[in-house]
């Protein structure tokens, strides 16, 4: 699953330590998703994008290996 | 994810104050087989002798040493105070870290198992089960600290 924190993130203007406290989570959290090494839980998704004010699948996108 | 089996995180300090001690004891009087006479005591016990022999016997009082009894209990209670802490940033991540390591180490301490099933006998064997039933847990927590640490490096940039 790709992700677009890093580009949601810019646009606020937020560091990963600023969106890790917003989003209640700690900061390697949001590193390793930014990464692509973590896919978070829905609950968490649902608070990034209440966070960036924009729809779920704004921020996340299914790939092809989703589906293997 | 909430995780309700797990301690608060300041019992994990408290866990290894009393694991590192403890464990250099219990190694200590089991080479040495150390048995002060002040902890001789007649215990209960469900089996006495041979489980499966004819002349079994069940539910009696026996003399017993308490000392590795005590120690035997120590060590795994510290050991699940270490294991089973949360970090101060536990969030689901770790979470997920933590049963990824818990199921490596079961794999992880089974396959050893199988090993020394295979090559290692008698009183030596003896010796095997004697830390088998702590290692589960200890290869947990190592496994578990060296993610969380790898963790921490590879989180420690930011642009």
């Amino acid at each position: 699953m790709k992700n677009s924190i890093k580009v949601e993130r810019a646009k606020k203007n937020i560091t990963q330590a600023e969106l890790a406290k917003l989003a209640k989570v700690s900061r390697q959290t949001i590193n390793a998703m930014e990464l692509g090494k973590y896919v978070p839980s829905t609950v968490l998704a649902l608070r990034l994008a209440q966070i960036f004010e924009v729809e779920i699948s704004g921020i996340f996108t299914l790939e092809d290996s989703d589906w293997v | 994810m909430k995780l309700n089996f797990l301690f608060p995180s300041k019992f994990k300090r408290i866990g290894w104050f009393t694991l590192i001690p403890s464990a250099i004891i219990g190694l200590l009087i089991l080479i040495y087989e150390y048995e002060p006479s002040f902890l001789d005591f007649n215990v209960p016990a469900i089996f006495v002798d041979e489980l499966f022999s004819v002349n079994r016997k069940t539910f009696r009082m026996v003399a017993n040493n308490i000392l590795n009894e005590i120690l035997g209990v120590l060590i795994i209670i510290s050991t699940f105070l270490v294991a089973f802490s949360k970090e101060k940033s536990e969030d689901e991540y770790i979470s997920k870290i933590r049963f990824e390591s818990l199921a490596w180490a079961v794999y992880f301490n089974y396959a050893i198992l199988i090993l020394t099933l295979l090559f290692i006998y008698d009183f030596a064997f003896l010796w095997v089960m004697v830390f088998n039933m702590f290692t589960v847990l200890l290869f947990f927590i190592v496994r578990f600290n060296w993610q969380i640490s790898k963790l921490k490096k590879s989180a420690s940039y930011e642009e």
